[in-house]
């Protein structure tokens, strides 16, 4: 009889138990369902033909759509703490955790993005001549002049400036003898079938293990990049569409009225790219002071630096906002760096997942997407 | 007054069986009674008229501060929608609901539902319940029933509060989105409406684990501490950077994701994500609520 | 007759003639207490059914069992024919019952307690709850204190509503743990008269107690409980009639008087310290008088003793019952 009740209990408990397993199910069944249905299988394609497919595409235009980005990041930056409110905006912000940006794209001169942050957005939306730069979080809206030359200017990288496309390109130019390719023809991206380019470095002193870069199997619009890092399995630098339609947006997606009580402000692009505090001119100088060592993977930019030098502009920007963040995190990699001395003279190393950096004392800052043992050898050789 | 139909009604149970159908209404009836039960039982208590009490003046705090000391300068860096409630009055039932949604409706929320069962079983009324009989099942379906009411009575009690604050402190009018873009007020208020629903949805997903909780012991305050403290260590957990590959599986994370609403075109996507994450919490937690409970032995 | 543990309910009685039946009910808690152990019940219907134990003899527990609060961890049980725990949903709504004392909201009057415990009763129709309330409050003398708060309530008040709350429909058993517990005599007094009166509308009444002196006054039938095991069950009459009745010679020629009342034809001779005694059972005193006289036994006294109630329980549970209540 009590093996009657103990059974009746197994019964009732079992129902949870159930419950848990679906629940658990129904959050692996993302893989699984994409294991049942088997991997996509495009036509085959090399490397060049691809890439050739990928540049016609781009010739002709890019298809009207719209879709979510998700850029992740696990740099492992050492000792990054979580600033506060950090928004989607801040720059310190991207260089951990995930970020999600909406793309509405309805043809060369007509496009959206907005970066969604908590109760706020951002917003630039071009259409035409018009272009407007929107932040919720300051209610201030930015006419953008000359938006329409610049539209021509720089053309069809445009719409993909901060989209998968321009990472695309920067992995794209360093193939070259260095680097291994291949291709497969089974990825999926954002639900649709992906042809899938991967770089591997020969060189065995680059940090970078691989470089992915999965095109759409029938638009060949650059779907994501991976950059795979040697220390881990998951990439360290993710960009890619969570979600894509390939169908023109609604229109009303492209107009753009500054709100009532907004603030309401005219700038040219120059006005934009120029940087406050005389930050042109120092990113001149450092431009003068730049030399390379190596070429390819592991090319280690060497220039002039010292402590003073990082630790001054980010407490100057400490005043603006976004220049704490910056602060913050410069403080947090300093405290990491680690003290190394050799016949080249002594200095500090700070290593990430996918850059090592070395500040000597004598006053250079060598950095690279290399083992600090590259570094310290190219601070020999001067 | 006594019609034949009356009569039949007064002797169920000893005449013949009813059809299948007239049951089943007739179960339904009798079930809403129930829940009428409970609902009033509920809202008829001290207690919780004082929590819903304070939960409706918090907005109205907030909004008399706001209009007494102006919204924050944009220089502060603290959250805009402080500084549109000036501009807009509809935007205090956002503030509002982004604010109390944290802690102080959860609380109110774990205490009604971490009450339900342990505090029946505590005064000894479970055992009369059920002798009536209540039915097990049937009773949990009605205790869960009636803290989803009050997870609406105390979010809505919010959001009417801050739209009645927010209209008369602050001017109101079409709505700017977080997009830039402009809805008539009507709009606004409709998608204020959205936010109650989700907000509710997401407390009453608490609930489930207040249940739970309540039906593993016969003393009420610690089936409400322990989900008040479930809350905090989980909130806590959530900010820890370390952990946020965990963050999408946490109750709280989704708590507050109802900014959607404000964006053009509407972002469901979130939303739509956080109303899963709460199903399958009142799924998990329903569930370990019905196995616990149906198969006690209630001794007090 | 009482029957003593070798004989099984159904064997005395055909189970659909039976308002509660139990057989081998047992509950073990956690704790390993055997609370209840293999307890065969069989409660007539219509009678009202004491059953009486002293505290902690598994009353409650039973009583829990029997309404489905408890799980037994053997056993089965049926009430008003209808195996359970099954017919819960079906059966309880015919069944009022008093668990352990009374339990109410202490924030809601009398009258909103009685309601809210017929709004979870899914038999019970809404339209005639008020009438139904005001009659079981009407019941009990609890109408002039309807519409206070149970919190302002007297001791014997709550008992009261907690009878009136068994009595709230049409009822065609009575399950009372311990009813007069908190009453006055007179309180208990017109409880008793209200089980009677129920009773005497049919409804058939299990009451617990550990009271003898209550149990023998309304009781018609009779179950003893000790320690979880049940000792005896059957009609009170039967138990009053069939207990033995003893002779008792008071002298000193203590082996002449045992042999005479052996001769006699007496059984359960003892001898004791200056006195003899035996089961008289339908032999005449004066008879048994004579013999003894005629036997040269030198009488100094001799006694009938009719033992009490208590006397019999005492011997079958091996603890004392507060008699006076
Ligand atoms: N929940 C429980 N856990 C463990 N033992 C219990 C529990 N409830 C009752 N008991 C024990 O079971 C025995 C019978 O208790 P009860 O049925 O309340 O007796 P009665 O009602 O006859 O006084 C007692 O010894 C009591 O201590
Ligand atoms: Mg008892």
């Amino acid at each position: 009889m009590s093996e009657q009740t103990r059974r009746g209990r197994a019964v009732r408990w079992g129902v949870p138990i159930a419950t848990v397993a679906l629940v658990a199910g129904a959050i692996g069944a993302g893989p699984v369902i994409a294991a049942v249905q088997g991997d996509p299988v495009l036509p085959e394609r090399t490397a060049a033909q691809l890439l050739a497919d990928a540049v016609r595409a781009t010739e002709s235009g890019v298809k009207p759509m719209s879709g979510t980005v998700m850029q992740t990041a696990s740099l492992g930056l050492p000792g990054l703490p979580e600033v506060a409110g950090m928004g989607g905006t801040s720059p310190a912000a991207l260089l951990a955790g995930s970020h999600e940006l909406k793309v509405w794209y309805g043809g060369e001169d007509r496009f959206r993005f907005a970066l969604p942050g908590r109760m706020s957005e951002t917003d630039l939306i071009v259409n035409g001549d018009q272009a407007w730069l929107w932040e919720s979080e300051t209610n201030k809206a930015t006419r953008i002049k000359g938006a329409g030359q610049a539209g021509q200017d720089h053309d069809r990288a445009m719409p993909m400036a901060t989209t998968p496309q321009q990472v695309a390109d920067e992995a794209l130019k360093r193939a070259d003898a260095g680097t291994a390719v291949s291709v497969s023809n089974t990825e999926k991206v954002a639900g649709r079938p992906a042809y899938q380019l991967v770089l591997t470095p020969r060189d065995g002193s680059s940090l970078v293990k691989e470089v992915k870069l999965a095109l759409d199997g029938e638009t060949f619009v650059p779907l994501r990049v991976q950059v795979y890092a040697k220390s881990a399995a998951e990439p360290a630098f993710e960009i890619g569409f969570t979600s894509v339609t390939f169908t023109p947006p609604a229109p009303d997606n492209f107009t753009f009225t500054p709100p009532a009580g907004a603030k309401v402000e005219e700038k040219t692009l120059a006005d934009l790219g120029s940087r406050p505090e005389g930050g042109q001119e120092r990113a001149e100088a450092l431009k003068g002071g730049l030399t390379t060592v190596g070429e390819g993977w592991t090319t280690v930019a060497v220039l002039p630096f010292s402590t003073q030098d990082l630790k001054g502009p980010a407490q100057r920007q400490g005043d603006r906002p976004g220049g704490q963040d910056a602060a913050v995190v410069t403080d947090a990699l300093l405290k990491s760096a680690r003290q190394v001395s050799g016949a080249w003279g002594s200095g500090k190393v700070i290593q990430t997942k996918l850059v090592s950096a070395l500040l000597t004392d004598d006053g250079r800052l060598l950095v690279g997407a290399v083992t600090p043992e590259k570094l310290t050898e190219a601070a020999g050789r001067r | 007054m006594s019609t034949v139909s009356g009569q039949e009604t007064v002797s169920i149970g000893t005449g013949a069986a009813p059809l299948p159908r007239a049951r089943a209404v007739g179960a339904l009836r009798a079930w809403l009674r129930l829940l009428g039960s409970e609902v009033g039982l509920t809202l008829r208590r001290p207690r919780n008229i004082a929590m819903l009490a304070v939960l409706a003046l918090v907005p109205v705090l907030i909004g008399v501060a706001l209009r007494t000391f102006g919204g924050p300068d944009e220089t502060d860096g603290g959250p805009s929608v402080f500084g549109q409630v000036t501009g807009n009055g509809l935007f205090l039932t956002f503030a509002a609901l982004s604010i109390l949604v944290q802690l102080l409706l959860p609380v109110a929320v774990a205490v009604v539902a971490g009450d339900s069962v342990a505090g029946e079983a505590g005064l000894g009324t479970l055992r009369y319940l059920l002798a009536a009989p209540a039915g097990r099942t049937r009773l949990l379906g009605v205790k869960y029933a009636n803290a989803v009411v009050f997870c609406l009575a105390a979010v809505a009690a919010v959001a009417l509060s801050s739209l009645l604050a927010g209209v008369l402190l602050f001017p109101a009018g079409p709505i700017t989105l977080l997009s830039g873009g402009t809805i008539p007020l009507l709009d606004g208020v409709l998608r204020i409406g959205v936010v109650v629903l989700y907000v509710t949805a997401g407390m009453a997903a608490l609930a489930a684990v207040a249940l739970a909780f309540s039906t593993m012991t016969e003393a009420a305050v610690g089936a409400i501490a322990s989900t008040v403290g479930l809350v905090v260590v989980v909130q806590v957990l959530g900010v820890i950077p370390q952990l946020s590959v965990f963050q999408p599986y946490l109750l709280t994370h989704w708590w507050n994701g109802f900014d959607g609403v404000l964006r053009d075109p509407m972002a469901t996507g979130e939303m739509g994500q956080g109303l899963l994450v709460f199903a399958a919490y009142i799924a998990v937690f329903g569930s370990i609520a019905w196995a616990r409970f149906t198969g006690k032995d209630i001794t007090c | 007759m009482l029957t003593v543990r070798e004989r099984t309910p159904s064997a005395t009685l055909p189970a659909e003639d039976c308002s509660i039946v139990t057989r081998g009910l047992t509950k073990r808690f956690r704790s390993g207490q055997v609370a209840v152990d293999a307890l065969d019940l069989a409660v007539p219907r219509g009678s009202v059914f004491g059953f009486l134990g002293p505290n902690g003899s598994g009353k409650t527990t039973t009583i829990r069992m029997l309404l489905g609060l408890v799980a037994p961890t053997g056993g089965a049980w049926e009430l008003l024919g209808t195996p359970m725990p099954g017919g819960t949903a079906a059966v309880l709504s015919r069944v009022g019952a008093l668990v352990e004392g009374p339990a109410f909201y202490p924030y809601l009057s009398g009258e909103a307690n009685l309601r809210r415990y017929d709004a979870a009763d899914p038999a019970a129709d809404p339209r005639t709850a008020s009438a139904r309330i005001g009659l079981a409050l009407d019941r009990v003398g609890l109408a002039a204190a309807a519409r206070k708060r149970y919190r302002a309530y007297s001791l014997g008040m709550r008992q009261r509503l907690a009878i009136a709350a068994a009595l709230l429909g049409p009822r065609e058993l009575l399950i009372l743990d311990e009813p007069t517990n908190g009453l006055d005599p007179q309180g208990t007094r017109e409880v008793r008269g209200l089980i009677k009166e129920i009773a005497a509308g049919g409804t058939t009444v299990f009451v617990s107690s550990h009271l003898l002196a209550e149990v023998e006054q309304m009781c018609s039938h009779i179950a003893v409980m000790r320690t979880g095991r049940l000792v005896a069950q059957g009609p009170i009459a039967g138990l009053r009639a069939g207990e033995a009745v003893r002779i008792r010679v008071e002298t000193p020629d203590l082996a002449e008087a045992a042999a005479v009342l052996a001769a006699s034809g007496l059984a359960q001779v003892r001898t004791g310290d200056g006195e003899v005694s035996a089961e008289l059972g339908a032999d005449a005193p004066e008879r048994i008088c004579a013999a003894l006289v005629a036997g040269g036994v030198a009488v100094r006294g001799l006694a009938v003793q009719r033992p009490s109630l208590e006397d019999v329980f005492v011997g079958l549970t091996g603890e004392g019952f507060d008699v006076n209540g």
